[in-house]
């Protein structure tokens, strides 16, 4: 070790020097943990990751059906008893009740999870994809590639969300694409409702990303070290993906946050409308039953359901905010 | 040049340029609606008769509708139909698609119009209020009430205050709707519904926009003149917040129409959001493409509207 490390070293242990260097990320990060409500929020939002992941394993270890027929058998009921209260019968499967064809609530809420983040992870990940690619190659070429992306993004943009997302469900659940995708090897996994609710929330929802993008790396563009890197002979894509997108990146984890809310959202609405998850227990279908439930004084399948979606929306939401705050200080002011 | 700033030239050339700006748009939006109901649809033809039907009646209704022509040519025909609005029949009960949606808008304004200034007072009022009082424990409990607020479904709000104060304590009618002034007792409780929703949405952006003026220097300037607080906030911050708030608020008009979608369902209101259900229920394409189209130019429509009342309200801002 060279004299001068080991003066350096004496020094920061006497407390005189602090030289601690954060790269970006650690410094939101720092500023992220301050919040205690954002890691306690952060928290809730990874025991339902876990919830769901394990709902995942479960379903490919025994399959749909083979839960539900476990669970009851669990339960010792030969004739299920339908909508049979919460706590009416000492099994735990039964802690929310039961719902109209005997089925235990808590299961059907547990596998809802995994429903919920299916479509949030994979609707927000095709969103942000299509979001960030197209807003990377508008503001960074600009030209004619700009003009295009703006038409479509103004194009799709101009469609009412909610026509839009209807029309496009809508569609994909008539004729072709369903035949299509039947046939194919996803079909084995994820249903076509589920599939549908991805891809429409991935279609529609990118446009506002695509904006930011966009309009920040016009302004990175213009930076030295860009200009840096092209002096040097940089390929254009490798400045693009090395140079500029880690400085937009932020804007990424902030909207894949917030699409991910969208995304949830979307499928009770859709799956309530009759266009979206209609094979697997899921937060939508149940909400959607208990509609004609509530009425009738049977409130815990809306109750199981809609707490569960509330805790996992509210979780989101603050920790997007909290997350908004760490990554972009501007924006707090 | 001053002079002619908010004079009529320059607006009527912005409107008229920003109108021609936006007709590629339309014409893509049309596409877009063309091909998803005529090409990814797979067959409209057996969506309406049913997988049952001769083939001599399948062709003859491919030709009716103009299904047999080349794609070029529907596109040519959608837009005729969208430019002279005239969107056919629909499938189902063979009305005009114009009769019904002409049967939907008084249900739904009814609606609507009223829930959306409601709306808006309360949620600019409740933002100043806790913008006044920033730090104190009333924004606090505000923006969390707020947080808290957006984060429970729509469907969920809709279904236990239904429940609650229609089936329960039996303040408002469950279902149904009457015109003319019967109409209110049924748009009251949606309307409620309407406004709680809206509020939770509207306050922190409001709250945001309200920040952001009260750190500007010219509020420090009428401090320091010692003017009053109050005199500060409605007199100077209210009337610079007025650009941000009218913008958002005009570009929500366009979903008066559409916005009442769930509470009509619900509520039985029989407006446009339950004629575009029970479209999508039936399958009943002419319906829900003229939905698209009509719904997408109200948008454009009041964005540019949007755009010019913005600069109407800010003359830094030029119409160009």
């Amino acid at each position: 070790m060279s004299s001068e490390g080991a003066l350096l070293e004496s020094a920061q242990e006497a407390g005189e020097l602090e030289l601690e260097v954060r790269g970006p990320w650690q410094e939101a990060w720092r500023r992220f943990k301050k919040d205690r409500f954002a890691m306690f929020f952060l928290m809730v939002f990874g025991t339902f990751f876990l919830l769901a992941l394990s709902a995942q394993v479960v379903e490919l270890v025994q399959g749909d059906e083979a839960t539900y027929a476990k669970s009851l058998a669990e339960l010792g009921l030969d004739f299920p008893e339908s909508h049979a209260p919460p706590t009416s019968r000492a099994f735990p499967l039964a802690l929310f009740g039961l719902d109209w064809s005997g089925r235990s609530v808590l299961l059907r809420v547990y596998h809802g999870c995994k429903v919920a983040f299916l479509v949030g992870t994979f609707g927000g990940i095709l969103s942000v994809l299509i979001g960030m690619t197209l807003g990377l190659l508008a503001g960074f070429f600009g030209g004619w590639v700009d003009g295009l992306v703006v038409y479509i993004y103004s194009t799709v943009a101009s469609i009412p969300y909610l026509l839009l997302m209807l029309a496009f469900a809508f569609i994909l659940k008539q004729g072709g694409f369903a035949t299509a995708y039947r046939e194919s090897f996803l079909a084995n996994y994820v249903s076509l409702g589920l599939f549908n609710i991805i891809l429409v929330i991935g279609m529609t929802s990118w446009v506002s990303l695509c904006r930011l993008v966009r309009a920040e790396t016009m302004k990175v563009r213009e930076l030295d070290f860009v200009q840096a890197a092209r002096s040097l002979g940089f390929g254009q894509f490798r400045i693009l993906f090395k140079h500029v997108l880690p400085n937009v990146f932020h804007l990424v984890i902030i909207s894949f946050s917030l699409t991910f809310v969208i995304a949830i959202k979307t499928e009770v609405i859709l799956t309530f409308l009759g266009v979206g998850v209609d094979k697997e227990p899921s937060w939508g279908s149940m909400i959607a039953i208990a509609k004609n439930e509530l009425m009738r004084g049977i409130w815990w399948p809306l109750a199981a359901a809609g707490g569960m979606l509330f805790i996992l929306t509210l979780s989101i939401n603050y920790v997007g905010d909290a997350l908004r705050d760490a990554l972009d200080p501007k924006l707090k002011d | 040049m001053e002079q002619s700033l908010w004079g009529r030239g320059p607006v009527i050339g912005f409107v008229i340029k920003r109108l021609l700006y936006n007709i590629p748009v339309l014409l893509g939006v049309a596409l877009i609606t063309m091909l998803l109901f005529n090409v990814a649809s797979g067959d409209p033809v057996s969506i309406k008769l049913g997988k049952a039907a001769k083939e001599s009646q399948r062709k003859a209704l491919a030709k009716q509708m103009g299904l047999d022509k080349p794609l070029v040519a529907q596109y040519g025909d959608f837009l005729v139909q969208t430019v002279t609005l005239d969107f056919g029949e629909s499938w189902n009960d063979n009305t005009p698609v114009r009769k019904i949606f002409l049967r939907g808008v008084g249900p739904t304004l009814s609606l609507s119009i009223p829930a959306f200034f409601t709306g808006a007072i309360l949620s600019i009022a409740l933002a100043l209020l806790v913008a006044y009082h920033r730090g104190g424990w009333l924004d606090r409990f505000m923006t969390m009430a707020a947080i808290a607020g957006i984060s429970i479904s729509s469907l969920v709000y809709i279904l236990v205050l239904q429940w609650l104060l229609a089936d329960q304590l039996k303040l408002f009618p469950i279902w149904g709707y009457e015109y003319g002034w019967g109409a209110l007792r049924f748009i009251a409780l949606p309307l409620l519904i309407w406004v709680l929703l809206s509020v939770g949405q509207d306050l922190r952006y409001f709250r945001t926009v309200a920040l952001e003026e009260i750190g500007r220097d010219y509020v420090r300037t009428a401090r320091s003149k010692g003017l009053s607080e109050n005199r500060i906030l409605f007199k100077h911050v209210l009337r610079n917040c007025s650009i941000p708030i009218i913008t958002r608020l005009v570009i929500t008009v366009p979903f008066l129409i559409t916005g009442s979608f769930l509470l009509e369902i619900f509520f039985g209101i029989p407006g446009l959001g339950s004629t575009l259900y029970t479209a999508i229920q039936n399958s009943d394409f002419p319906v829900i493409k003229a939905f698209t189209m009509l719904g997408t130019v109200m948008f454009v429509l009041f964005n540019i509207l949007s755009d010019v009342l913005y600069a109407y309200f800010d003359p830094r801002i030029r119409l160009s």
